[in-house]
């Protein structure tokens, strides 16, 4: 088995575990916050065979977009963290600027080691897109508030962005740019 | 040796590469489905098809169920808000009284309820079938396969255990079915 496949299995038990936990919780800590009432049905047929049931429509509605928020917020804090934190280390090899500046917000462990790589971000930004398709998809079917769905579209966006940005910092240290090197 | 090893070993990881693929795969549809299935719906709580759970206006009925040599195959079904229907099967016994708790019944009103029962077996065994409730005895049919309809009133917030009873003068050396309709009369 090829290392990458290996590394890439590894990288993506968390986010995926991730995905599921933040729904879940999402559905449970308001519900037990609110006093909310709420019933799992099991239906033996078709591919989802578990449904939480409430029985009113705005409780549902209310508790899909918490549910939906907290799973994209448990997705992108990490991706961000990682985005950032790429660039940052890439940004203190080229500019001592840079270096001086962890120092005094006291982040200089963010730099002291390249334990980040861009299959991780690949692999957190992917689970990013996907739970905020869902969350879209949800939006456009009126089942979560609509600005959930703008919020995951532009965290998405702006995390899609950053993934690009890291791939080309990646790319720079094997084809460097012309105008800065030659 | 050590080549025969290496060769069996790329052998191998070249088998278990697709698998992976196949596994890291599923780790991103898992989740999508997962979260899918997550999505709360909403659905009155009349709607749903559990018994034991609830009524309408805080009238419960549940099954008791467990085992009994006598009474088996006990089910409790819910035609309508006000009508349940109980059946088991009467397994060959001999000459003697058995009775078991069947139904558990709870008025969650402020105000008394009533219950009508009528209950028969498909074939006559000569056997006297009740209904005992706190010490009461409720006949619903007897030896010569005559049923009678009978009325149980429960106080506001009470509950209550019914029992069914069989009396025996002779042995029966076959299994009969036994059905009995529950109607909610006051609500």
């Amino acid at each position: 088995m090829s290392k990458l496949l290996k590394r890439a299995l590894k990288i993506s038990l968390t986010p995926a575990i991730l995905m599921i936990a933040g729904k879940f919780l999402g559905i449970m800590i308001p519900s037990i916050i609110y006093d909310l009432e709420f019933f799992v049905e099991n239906n033996i047929q078709g591919l989802f065979s578990i449904q939480i049931l409430f029985t009113n429509p705005d409780v549902t509605l209310f508790i899909n977009s918490i549910s939906n928020i907290v799973m994209l917020i448990i997705l992108a804090l990490p991706t961000i963290y990682f985005i950032i934190k790429t660039s940052i280390y890439q940004s203190s090899l080229q500019n001592p600027r840079t270096v001086v500046k962890m120092t005094k917000l006291n982040i200089l462990k963010w730099i002291t080691k390249q334990d980040t790589t861009f299959l991780q971000i690949f692999i957190w930004c992917t689970f990013l897109i996907i739970s905020s398709a869902v969350i879209i998809i949800q939006s456009l079917q009126n089942i979560s508030y609509q600005w959930t769905g703008i919020v995951a579209g532009v965290v998405s966006l702006f995390c899609l962005w950053g993934t690009v940005k890291t791939f080309e910092l990646e790319t720079d240290k094997i084809y460097p740019k012309e105008n800065r090197y030659y | 040796m050590p080549n025969n090893r290496e060769n069996l070993k790329t052998v191998f990881t070249q088998i278990l590469e697709p698998f992976a693929l196949g596994v890291l795969a599923l780790l991103f549809i898992i989740p999508i489905i997962t979260v899918m299935n997550l999505t709360p719906l909403t659905k009155q709580l009349k709607k749903l098809d559990v018994l034991g759970v609830t009524t309408q206006d805080g009238v419960k009925v549940t099954l008791v169920g467990g085992k009994h040599e006598v009474f088996t195959s006990e089910n409790l079904s819910k035609i309508d808000e006000e009508h349940y229907t109980y059946s088991a099967i009467l397994n060959k016994r001999a000459s003697d009284n058995y009775s078991k708790p069947i139904i558990e019944l709870e008025n969650k009103n402020d105000a008394e309820i009533k219950l009508t029962f009528l209950g028969q077996t498909l074939s006559n065994t000569k056997s006297n079938i009740f209904l005992l409730v706190n010490e009461k005895s409720y006949r619903l049919q007897d030896s010569k396969g005559n049923t009678y309809t009978q009325e149980i009133t429960i106080q506001p917030f009470e509950k209550l255990t019914v029992f069914l009873a069989i009396e025996n003068l002779s042995g029966v050396q076959f299994s009969e079915e036994y059905d009995m309709d529950i109607k909610i009369q006051d609500i």
